[in-house]
């Protein structure tokens, strides 16, 4: 009884503070529903009669099924890659207590410091040599790259929550340590893989400027949010198609994280057992 | 049975060579508000000559991407860029068109910004026009029939305008590109004191010989900025594009400094809205006050593209062909840089159309002679007076400062 | 001895074999195309000639001794990071006890705070722009709220608090995220333990949970940190820089250089100062924190 009433009691500012919060994409959302000249008119009206014609222009003018496959594909890619090399190579820098492990450690969390204006020029010309311009393969690969030192970071952090003794009962002499390491000492590690999943996800769905660099050639390779960009000019901004095309961008993310959020709870009770 | 077999073989085989040989034209773009006519003229020129083009158009990121493709070797067979200082720019990378056929078909003024010493190295794409746009109802409700010419002038206006409660400019400030556009007007009749030869004023820039601070017709400038500034509304530095061409459409501001490529979003607002455009004012010499007209979005065929002669002949077609006569005029709805091209039916291209038949003064867009570069950095330094960050003479000293440092990057 | 040097070269073979692809990813992807760059810092490059010009330490010589706009970047930029940094962490934190604890409708606040995170900056830039100069003119309007008067993007000290505004706003729920996950491996015995000894939720808090959440504070001060100190994205999209030079950051003057001014091997050689500064400052924070991280 106590606790629903305390949890009542949280929830109804938090519930305003949150709607003022989101007030931008509520701005977004009513927007999407205007015609062009009402946008102009006034940003901040509600629509007087729901244009959602915009969104079904939209969805033709962006290619979206399309698209959207290519968008999936790039951040399946990605950010499976992303787990698989930055739990792995995460789990052995923080257990191997040697200057040389601290010095490899650095050297893979170093990219965070790097500006990325500062080597995206060069980083093309390389993805160019490498036959990986112009193809989803080539952006998910070149994505490991670029989201491994923080999810690394991440891993090499939260293993320090898993009891040492379980890396011995892993790792008996004979046993396989890769299959140990994804048998035993991966599953414990979910909430960290939930968060860098979420992160991870969320970026590569969500970026321009790499996808602009890399496929800026190949049409049929092209990512949502560069779809959505093309609404927007110096000289002339479609503002209802892009506010539609942005929530047609955004709601998959906003799906996908919110089927997660369930999952952090089933994985922390059972990683709370096992411990 | 064997003999239709082998056909068949032969068949597929000669259909697969043909496909093989079809031609694909990479274009790489800006001016995304263009989009549909460009995949118009596409799909006509596929129709007529079975080559596709392959348009990938941006903008706010265009250089970047460019510039990345370029170094990386992926390099597009047609481009685009600004004329005069970015000859030198692409100098590396864009072909030789001086003795193309199809260029003699070009208006000889419109190939200025893209010759250098002879040599002509960009195909002009649209012919251009800016200056202060009014709207022509909310003059006539002002009861103003005189268009202002000088600052006085101007000021004259403002007030009337004011008095009616209507928000006499909507500044555009908050662009950096539409404060070089702005002051650079005003500094036009600069040419004057230079035998009328831009070149020359810039030439004397370069060398460090003349300075912003000693030109005493910058202060026409800050005069004007300022002008713009005390009549532009309670936030003027926070006036974009949209700001100006929504308000100038929807009759809340009766002025902007924009040119004819803002018609098409005023009238996507107010579809019969009355514009046209004014005089820029130099100062208080009426006589002085005239538009800026010029060439200055250009076409480049790469030197190193895979499909040379594919992309020559395209040009030739865009000059030459019925449909690219017109493709200009009537979808683009701007000038044309073709000689004896049709007049546009847009509101703004006629108006400057009738301007230079009344022998108004036009002036050549010669600020894309500074060298590449200076743009963005002189368009800010203008917007950190306009916000009261400097003073005149800090912001001359600034704009000289600037001004050196890219020369002397450059050497 | 044979026993012993095959368990090395077997414990050598586990390191690599782990390591070794994200090694390769990062050095291919990151690092050696930084280190390329960094060879332009030493030329004069507008990156399109096809032969750079070799001028040695001209470069560095200039930003160090005649660049007042990247002084002024600079001290923009360490302003703006110690501000979000701190502000963008208490924040996060504190919304991530509130959403981690038993209040009602959990899930959908904690998407509302995350969802910021996802809309593209540029989209961010405009419609944050559109409150700023009309959403306040309507809001102004019907409040007579003096706040909303005011030039909210026009003002260089304004913007300055305008662009901290929306960078915390947009970044907070990232760190939410990662928080929450920390808190969770927070074990419940320990803090029924600490009840049933009598403290209260304060002294739970900073006795037990806070030592044992030091990884995930570590992770978000130094992520946050180096995030404001490249920060680039929110105010390219919302004032570029301006009014004026008002809030440009070092991120923003670099890419100005390097693709405004045409000068891309003096950019080159500031995105080096920069990450200079910014690995100088997060290998003390990271030394620091990495020392207070307890271990299970």
């Amino acid at each position: 009884m106590k606790r629903s009433r305390a949890g009542l009691f949280l929830a109804v500012p938090m519930f305003v503070i949150a709607a003022v919060y989101v007030y931008p994409l509520i701005l977004v959302v009513i927007n999407s529903l205007k015609t062009f000249a009402e946008i102009m008119a006034n940003v901040v009206a509600l629509p007087t009669h729901l244009s959602l014609g915009n969104f079904s222009n939209a969805f033709v003018l962006m290619k979206y099924p399309n698209l959207f496959f290519n968008t999936l594909l790039v951040t399946v890619l990605g950010t499976s890659g992303v787990v698989l090399l930055s739990s792995m190579a995460g789990y052995k820098l923080s257990r191997t207590k040697t200057r040389y492990s601290w010095f490899v450690f650095l050297l893979c969390v170093a990219p965070i410091m790097i500006p990325f204006q500062s080597f995206m020029i060069v980083l093309v010309k390389v993805a160019k040599t490498l036959h990986l311009t112009n193809t989803t393969y080539g952006l998910s690969v070149i994505y490991w790259g670029l989201g491994v030192p923080l999810s690394l970071f991440m891993y090499h952090g939260f293993v320090k929550t898993v009891p040492k003794d379980l890396d011995d009962c892993a790792f008996i002499d004979g046993c396989r340590p890769l299959r140990a390491f994804f048998q035993v000492i991966f599953p414990l590690l979910k909430p960290v893989t939930v968060s860098v999943v979420v992160i991870n996800a969320m970026w590569m769905w969500n970026d321009f400027l790499l996808p602009l660099l890399i496929l800026s050639g190949a049409k049929k390779y092209m990512t949502l949010q560069l779809a959505a960009y093309n609404f927007f000019g110096q000289y002339k901004v479609e503002w209802h198609f892009a506010m539609a095309g942005v929530l047609l961008t955004i709601t998959p993310a906003i799906i996908f994280y919110l089927a997660l959020q369930k999952h952090i709870i089933k994985g922390m009770v059972a990683g709370a057992v096992k411990a | 049975m064997k003999k239709t077999f082998l056909m068949l073989v032969l068949l597929v085989c000669v259909t697969a060579l043909a496909m093989g040989q079809a031609v694909t034209l990479k274009l790489f773009f800006y001016s995304p508000e263009l989009i549909d006519q460009y995949n118009d003229m596409a799909k006509q020129y596929l129709a007529e000559t079975g080559v596709t083009l392959d348009m990938t158009v941006l903008q706010n990121d265009y250089v970047t991407v460019l510039r990345a493709k370029l170094n990386s070797g992926d390099i597009p067979d047609v481009f685009m860029s600004s004329a005069y200082a970015d000859n030198d720019t692409y100098k590396d990378y864009a072909y030789d068109l001086t003795n193309e056929d199809f260029m003699k078909k070009l208006e000889p003024t419109a190939l200025t910004g893209v010759t250098v010493n002879g040599k002509v190295t960009g195909y002009p794409f649209l012919v251009q026009s800016h200056s202060f746009i009014y709207n022509k109802k909310i003059f006539a409700e002002a009861g103003i029939t005189a268009l202002p010419r000088t600052i006085k002038e101007y000021e004259a206006v403002c007030q009337k305008l004011q008095a009616k409660g209507i928000q006499p400019f909507a500044t555009g400030f908050k662009e950096w590109w539409v404060l070089p556009q702005t002051a650079w007007q005003v500094l036009a009749p600069i040419k004057d004191s230079y035998s009328g030869d831009y070149a020359k004023f810039v030439d004397r820039l370069n060398s460090g010989s003349l300075k912003f601070a000693n030109i005493k017709e910058m202060s026409n400038v800050f005069d004007v900025l300022d002008l713009i500034k005390k009549y532009g509304g309670p936030k003027p530095l926070e006036s974009d594009f949209n700001d100006q061409c929504s308000l100038l459409a929807t009759g809340k501001a009766a002025m902007i400094h924009q040119g004819n490529w803002a018609e098409d979003s005023i009238r996507k607002t107010t579809p019969n809205i009355d514009i046209g455009f004014l005089l820029g004012p130099t100062g208080n010499a009426a006589d002085k006050a005239g538009i800026m007209f010029d060439s200055n979005q250009t076409i480049r065929v790469a030197k190193d593209g895979k499909n040379l002669k594919a992309a020559l002949a395209w040009l030739k077609w865009l000059t030459t062909s019925e449909y690219g006569k017109k493709w200009i005029p009537d979808k683009i709805k701007q000038l044309s840089p073709i000689m004896g091209a049709k007049a546009s039916t847009a509101e703004l291209a006629q108006a400057t159309v009738a301007l230079l038949a009344k022998k108004t003064p036009s002036y050549s867009w010669y600020y894309q002679r500074f060298p590449n570069g200076t743009e963005q950095g002189l368009g800010i330094i203008l917007q950190g007076y306009c916000a009261g960050q400097t003073n005149r003479q800090q912001t001359l000293d600034a704009l000289d400062a600037d001004y050196t440092k890219i020369v002397n990057a450059s050497k | 001895m044979r026993g012993y040097k095959n368990k090395r070269l077997r414990r050598a073979m586990e390191f690599l074999g782990m390591t070794a692809p994200a090694v390769i990813a990062i050095l291919v992807f990151v690092e050696i195309p930084f280190l390329m760059s960094v060879m332009y810092s030493f030329t004069r490059w507008n990156g399109l000639d096809k032969v750079p010009k070799w001028i040695g330490l001209a470069n560095y010589r200039e930003l160090l001794t005649a660049d007042r706009d990247l002084a002024l970047a600079v001290v923009f930029t360490l302003i703006f990071t110690v501000i979000t940094v701190v502000v963008t962490n208490v924040l996060a934190l504190l919304l991530a006890v509130i959403l981690d604890s038993d209040i009602r409708g959990r899930n959908v606040l904690r998407a509302a705070f995350y969802i910021p995170n996802i809309i593209s900056l540029i989209i961010i830039g405009y419609v944050w722009r559109f409150i700023f100069s009309r959403g306040f003119d309507s809001f102004s309007a019907l409040t007579h709220i003096g706040l909303f008067q005011l030039s909210w993007l026009g003002d260089g000290k304004l913007a300055f608090l305008s662009v901290v505004l929306v960078s915390v706003w947009q970044s907070i729920g990232f760190y939410m995220v990662i928080y929450i996950a920390g808190l969770q491996t927070v074990p419940r015995e320990q803090l029924e333990a600490a009840v049933i000894d009598g403290a209260g939720a304060v002294g739970r808090f900073f006795r037990i949970t806070l030592p044992l959440i030091m990884p995930s504070i570590t992770v978000c001060v130094f992520y946050s940190l180096s995030n404001a100190l490249k920060t680039f994205d929110v105010i390219f999209s919302l004032t570029f820089g301006g009014p004026g030079t008002a809030t440009t950051s070092i991120a923003l003057d670099i890419y100005r250089t390097a693709f405004s001014d045409n000068r891309f091997g003096y950019g080159t050689a500031k995105s080096v100062i920069l990450f200079l500064l910014i690995l100088t400052v997060t290998v003390f924070q990271l030394t620091g924190f990495k020392r207070r991280e307890v271990e299970a």
